[in-house]
């Protein structure tokens, strides 16, 4: 069965599974912060369960704790879920680039927890080991 | 809504008649600015009639190799097709229902991934 093709759309076409789903996080320098686990989609004008009569936009990339979800079934309740804003995303390619540190994200809160509560109490943990 | 609940979801004709299941969604970078890029805009479903997951993007892409993979999954896929956002009539728990008179695009994504270097930067 051939198909009309698509209109060629002016911007960067990604597909979810594809480009976006399981990518690599990387902050402003480089340092992996996640991985995209799950995209936040509402509607333009701030709906949260849009349908095809109003444009829908990507507004976070949600990563959390899905192994069981994905061996299981069912996904993380929506409180579960860390956000990325996509405002803080600065590009798309084999990883997604974020243009801030990743220490400012609450994604990141169990490594600071790891490291102010349990690696900074080890003698010699506070300071860089070079 | 997370994306997670249209993934895989079962999609129906206007008359409630089952066409297949959710394997990708499209979007495209055209959106309202938000921060350094355009935020992406939801484009369309994928749809395949024959099973809820796709595999590296074969029936997408122009990739040709492994031959006999490509093939395969091809075959597998036939049948796929792309409707639009604004043909999506109603996105129900479980289900997305589309709209009186929705079309069907070949899924083809614009550009082959050898025109796209945008997405096979060395890291």
């Amino acid at each position: 069965m051939n198909l009309p093709p698509d209109e060629h759309p002016p911007g960067l076409v990604l597909d979810a599974r594809l480009h976006l789903l399981d990518r690599q996080v990387l902050d402003v320098d480089g340092v992996p912060v996640c991985t995209v686990d799950d995209l936040e989609v509402h509607g333009v004008d701030g709906s949260d369960l849009p349908d095809g009569s109003r444009p829908a936009v990507v507004t976070s990339l949600l990563s959390g704790a899905v192994l069981a979800t994905r061996v299981f079934g069912g996904r993380p309740p929506s409180s579960r879920w860390h956000r990325i804003r996509w405002t803080h995303v600065a590009d798309v390619g084999t990883t997604v680039a974020l243009g801030v540190r990743g220490d400012t994200l609450d994604v990141t809160w169990t490594e600071r927890w790891v490291r102010d509560r349990v690696i900074g109490r080890l003698p010699g943990g506070r300071h860089d080991p070079g | 809504m997370i994306l997670g609940d249209l993934l895989d979801a079962p999609v129906n004709g206007p008359d409630d008649e089952p066409l297949g299941y959710v394997v990708d969604v499209r979007f495209v970078l055209d959106g309202p600015l938000d921060g350094t890029l355009a935020a992406p805009r939801l484009h369309g479903l994928l749809v395949s009639a024959r099973t809820g997951t796709s595999f590296l993007g074969y029936e997408r892409t122009g990739v040709r190799s492994p031959a006999l993979v490509a093939r395969w999954l091809r075959w597998r896929h036939r049948g796929t097709f792309l409707v639009h956002w604004q043909d999506v009539q109603a996105v129900e728990p479980g289900a997305v229902r589309l709209r009186d008179g929705y079309r069907r695009y070949s899924p083809d994504l614009p550009g082959r991934p050898s025109q796209r270097p945008d997405l096979h930067r060395a890291t």
